[in-house]
């Protein structure tokens, strides 16, 4: 059955028809491989730098990040764990810690305001992307567009501030449950939309990633 | 029970975001531990997350990026080439360097044999020389070119004592050893003198374990010796085999 994903899901579900599987490009990495970096590098690269670059707000450190990302995926591809998640999503995770790791020094209420100048700037500076990708940002946006704005405020406050749910909390002046509750009720909305694109149809071979 | 008391839904969600105190993290492990349920959804919380960059406007890495990857890259590899140079290296110079080191034991047992046979110590001492159970090197800590071997007999008990280097003490001063314990009293274990060229060939007891002993030194003492040091250490050991 043929995949009807859009390519950059199929891409983000580690089951590209174009190119090695994620996973593949991995054990290459673990093999000492470049290519296999230099794969994962042109796969995931703009989307590191375009996470580095919301989280930091400064290209410079962006770029740091987008570097101490593959150079770690370099030297721990090892503690990969399939178990725990796809190679994107663990670099994603490994480009965010790293980030916020870079803002964890500066008080949050600096970070707040440094990221909405820089959203102002990100938006009038940014690219066009590849007509690939361009369906799946648009679910993805489009899903996160379609959160409340006090269920998208928390979220951004988690994923791109960093910030615990006490200092969401202590940030908006609301109960540390109310901020709880609507984190679980902006990801459980998300899940809603999101999972079933993710993970259907599910054709894709088992052993790849 | 409540369904968030049973799983703690709402924390699930915060720890998938990474935005949880650490107590609270671990609460959440802890439940994950024994919650395929909660392990199922947080994997799915978790793969929406990764999908989240997706949502942001695309910005292009700027292109001196991968080249700098790259060139971290390689560096990366040298040290391993580097090790591997070592290692080649290790291997023309290993024989010699080991010849080297068997000539400078045999050298070394050499000379130990001649400060032996410098004295006349009877066939016990010469048996103790040749098969001591511990040897212990003492060196100069307060007098520089002073040096010391400790024979210690295999029943650890009883041992020989050769010095050099030492200046000549007149008669109402002396020259005591001591076993340093850690939170322990500090034993002797003799007193000696000097010859006119600075060494020494004396008997000594071992009176504690040396496996208990932190430091051997020798000091300069009132003569015929104390109960406790009370000169600056002239020879010390810190390590034995």
């Amino acid at each position: 059955m043929p995949d009807s994903r859009p390519r950059q899901m199929r891409a983000w579900a580690n089951d590209n028809p174009t190119g090695p599987a994620d996973i593949d490009l991995l054990r290459q990495v673990q093999l000492g491989d470049e290519s296999g970096l230099e794969g994962l590098y042109a796969r995931y690269g703009g989307l590191i730098f375009t996470l580095a670059l919301r989280i930091v707000g400064d290209p410079e450190l962006a770029r740091e990040v987008l570097q101490d990302t593959f150079l770690r995926c370099w030297d721990r591809a090892d503690t990969y764990d399939a178990e725990r998640g796809r190679v994107a999503g663990w670099l994603m995770s490994i480009a965010r810690h790293r980030a916020i790791d870079l803002l964890r020094g500066r008080p949050h209420q600096a970070r707040l305001r440094e990221q909405k100048e820089l959203t102002a700037v990100v938006s009038a500076t940014i690219p066009s992307g590849g007509a690939e990708s361009f369906t799946m940002r648009q679910t993805v946006a489009s899903a996160l567009r379609g959160l409340p704005a006090p269920q998208r405020q928390v979220i951004e406050l988690a994923y791109y501030s960093g910030l615990t749910q006490t200092e969401i909390a202590s940030e908006l002046g609301l109960p540390l449950g109310t901020v709880k509750s609507r984190t679980r009720e902006a990801l459980e909305r998300l899940r809603t939309v999101l999972w079933p694109v993710i993970e259907q149809p599910q054709e894709a071979p088992k052993d790849r990633d | 029970m409540t369904e968030e008391r049973e799983h703690p839904i709402d924390d699930l969600a915060a720890y998938s975001l990474g935005s949880l105190e650490a107590p609270e993290a671990r609460h959440v492990e802890r439940h994950l531990a024994t919650c395929t349920a909660c392990g199922t959804l947080l994997r799915q919380y978790q793969t929406v997350v990764g999908t989240l960059p997706l949502g942001l406007d695309p910005v292009g890495p700027p292109p001196e990026a991968w080249p700098a990857i790259r060139r971290n890259v390689q560096e990366r590899r040298h040290p391993t080439h580097g090790r591997i140079k070592l290692l080649a290296g290790w291997r023309r110079v290993m024989w010699p360097a080991i010849s080297a080191l068997a000539a400078s034991l045999l050298i070394w047992n050499i000379v130990l044999q001649l400060e032996l046979t410098r004295r006349p110590p009877g066939p016990e001492v010469e048996a103790l020389a040749r098969r001591p159970g511990r040897l212990v090197i003492l060196t100069g800590t307060g007098t520089p070119g002073a040096s010391g071997r400790l024979l210690v007999a295999i029943d650890g008990h009883h041992g020989h004592l050769a010095v050099a280097g030492l200046k000549q003490l007149p008669s109402h001063r002396t020259y005591q050893l001591w076993f340093i314990r850690p939170g322990l009293p500090t034993v002797t274990g003799g007193s000696f003198a000097v010859d006119a060229h600075g060494r020494a060939w004396a008997t000594i007891t071992v009176p504690v374990p040396l496996d208990d002993t932190r430091e051997i030194e020798i000091t300069e003492e009132p003569s015929p010796g104390t109960i406790a040091p009370t000169g600056k250490p002239l020879l010390a050991a810190k390590a034995w085999r």
